[in-house]
C-alpha cells in the first residue's frame, strides 16, 4: 500500500509549519511571529519547496491569538505573498471552544483546517481536551465551508477516532490524516510505532509524518520512504542539527526536499498538492 | 488577575526583543507564549491552579 506509492514516485508534499503557538521567539529569534515576517518565512518556504503552509496567529508580543481578524490579517498577508495551499490551526490548549472556530472563519476560508482528533496534555496541569462534541463541531463547520480537515492524530487512540469519523460519514475521502510523534502524551517515536499506525489508518487515507524535536529529521525520511507526506518547520523543532539552533523555516524545508530527491521522490509544487488532497 | 511574579519586559537574560514580552521572576526566564496564557490568567486558566512553577515557588515561599 504506502510503500507501492514510493515505488511509484508520488510527489510529496511538504507542508511548512512556521510559528506555532507554543513557544516563539524565546526558543529562536529566527521564528516569525508578526504577519510581515510570517509572510516572508512562507515565501521563502515556497521558494524552498513547501506547498502547504500552516499557520497560527499571535498578538504583537508573540502570544497566542485565536480571533477571526488576527487569521484575517495574517492569511491575507500570505495569501498576498504566495500560492501555497493555506492551512488555519484550530488548535488552542485552554482556550474556550467557541474561539477554536473563529479561525475557519476569514475571507476566503482557508484551504484546510488542523482537527486535534482527541486529548493530550501540557505543561503539569493542563489538557487539550478537544472533545469529541468539539471535533465534530469543527469538522461540521469545515464540511459547511469546503475546508478540508487535516486530522491530527497525535496518538493511536486518535486513529480509533479517525475511524469512527469516517465510518460516521463525517469525512470526505481522501482523508488526511498527521501522525505525530514525540514525548508526553504522544505516540513514542519509534520506528514500529510509526508503521503500526500507517498500517491502522482508514482506507483511502494520505499521510503526514511530524516527529517533534530531534525526531524531525528521521520521521521525515521514514514517511518519504513510506509514501506519505511530510511537515517540518520552527513550530515543532527550533534545531537543525544537535546544538545547533535553525536559521529559517526554510532551512528546514530545504533539507526535507533534497530527502525527498536524494530519495527519488519528486516534491509537490503547490498545484500537484491540491490535486492529491483534492482540493 | 494575574501571577504576581508576571513581568513584561524587552531585555532579559541573554534576549532582547522590540516588544515587551512575559517574563517570569521565579525562573528569571521569558516565558513560553502557550504558558502566558496561564500567567495572564486568561481564559478558565488560573496561575496557582495550572502553573507548575508557581505552585512550587509558593511551596517554597511558605517552608
Ligand atoms: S510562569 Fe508561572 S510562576 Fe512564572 S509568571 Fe507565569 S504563572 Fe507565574
Amino acid at each position: 500500500m504506502s510503500y507501492e506509492r514510493y515505488l511509484d514516485g508520488d510527489p510529496v508534499i511538504i507542508t511548512a509549519a512556521l510559528t506555532g503557538g507554543v513557544h516563539g521567539k524565546e526558543a529562536n529569534p529566527n521564528v516569525p511571529e508578526t504577519p510581515a515576517e510570517i509572510a516572508a518565512a512562507a515565501q521563502a518556504c515556497e521558494a524552498a519547496g513547501a506547498s502547504v503552509v500552516h499557520l497560527h496567529a499571535r498578538r504583537p508580543n508573540g502570544e497566542r491569538a485565536f480571533s477571526r481578524e488576527r487569521f484575517q490579517e495574517l492569511t491575507t498577508a500570505v495569501r498576498d505573498a504566495t500560492d501555497l495551499v493555506i492551512q488555519h490551526s484550530t488548535g488552542g490548549t485552554g482556550a474556550p471552544d467557541d474561539l477554536r472556530h473563529e479561525p475557519l472563519r476569514t475571507d476566503p476560508a482557508p484551504d484546510m483546517a488542523s482537527l486535534d482528533m482527541g486529548p493530550l496534555n501540557r505543561y503539569d496541569h493542563l489538557t487539550s481536551e478537544n472533545t469529541r462534541a468539539l471535533v465534530g463541531s469543527l469538522a461540521a463547520e469545515m464540511r459547511e465551508r469546503g475546508i478540508k480537515p487535516e486530522m491530527e492524530l497525535f496518538n493511536s487512540g486518535h486513529i480509533t477516532e479517525a475511524r469512527r469519523l469516517v465510518e460516521q460519514d463525517v469525512l470526505e475521502p481522501p482523508y488526511y490524516g498527521t501522525l505525530i510523534f514525540g514525548g508526553g502524551t504522544l505516540t513514542r517515536p519509534t520506528p514500529g510505532n510509526f508503521l503500526a499506525s500507517i498500517h491502522d489508518l482508514p482506507d483511502e487515507t494520505l499521510f503526514n509524518t511530524l516527529g517533534f524535536g530531534p525526531h524531525q529529521l528521521p520521521f521525515a525520511a521514514m514517511g518519504i520512504v513510506f509514501g506519505g507526506h511530510v511537515r517540518v518547520g520552527l513550530e515543532d523543532n527550533v534545531y537543525l542539527r544537535r546544538g545547533e539552533k535553525a536559521e529559517s523555516n526554510a532551512q528546514l524545508v530545504e533539507r526535507a526536499a533534497t530527502l525527498a530527491e536524494t530519495l527519488e521522490r519528486p516534491v509537490a509544487t503547490p498545484d500537484e498538492a491540491r490535486e492529491i488532497l483534492g482540493l | 488577575m494575574t501571577c504576581p511574579l508576571l513581568e513584561y519586559r524587552r531585555d532579559g537574560g541573554d534576549h532582547s526583543f522590540e516588544t515587551a514580552r512575559a517574563y517570569c521572576t521565579a525562573t528569571e526566564t521569558f516565558v513560553e507564549p502557550m504558558r502566558a496564557d496561564i500567567c495572564n490568567d486568561r481564559y478558565d486558566l488560573h496561575h496557582a491552579e495550572d502553573c507548575e512553577i508557581y505552585e512550587s515557588h509558593a511551596s517554597e515561599a511558605s517552608e
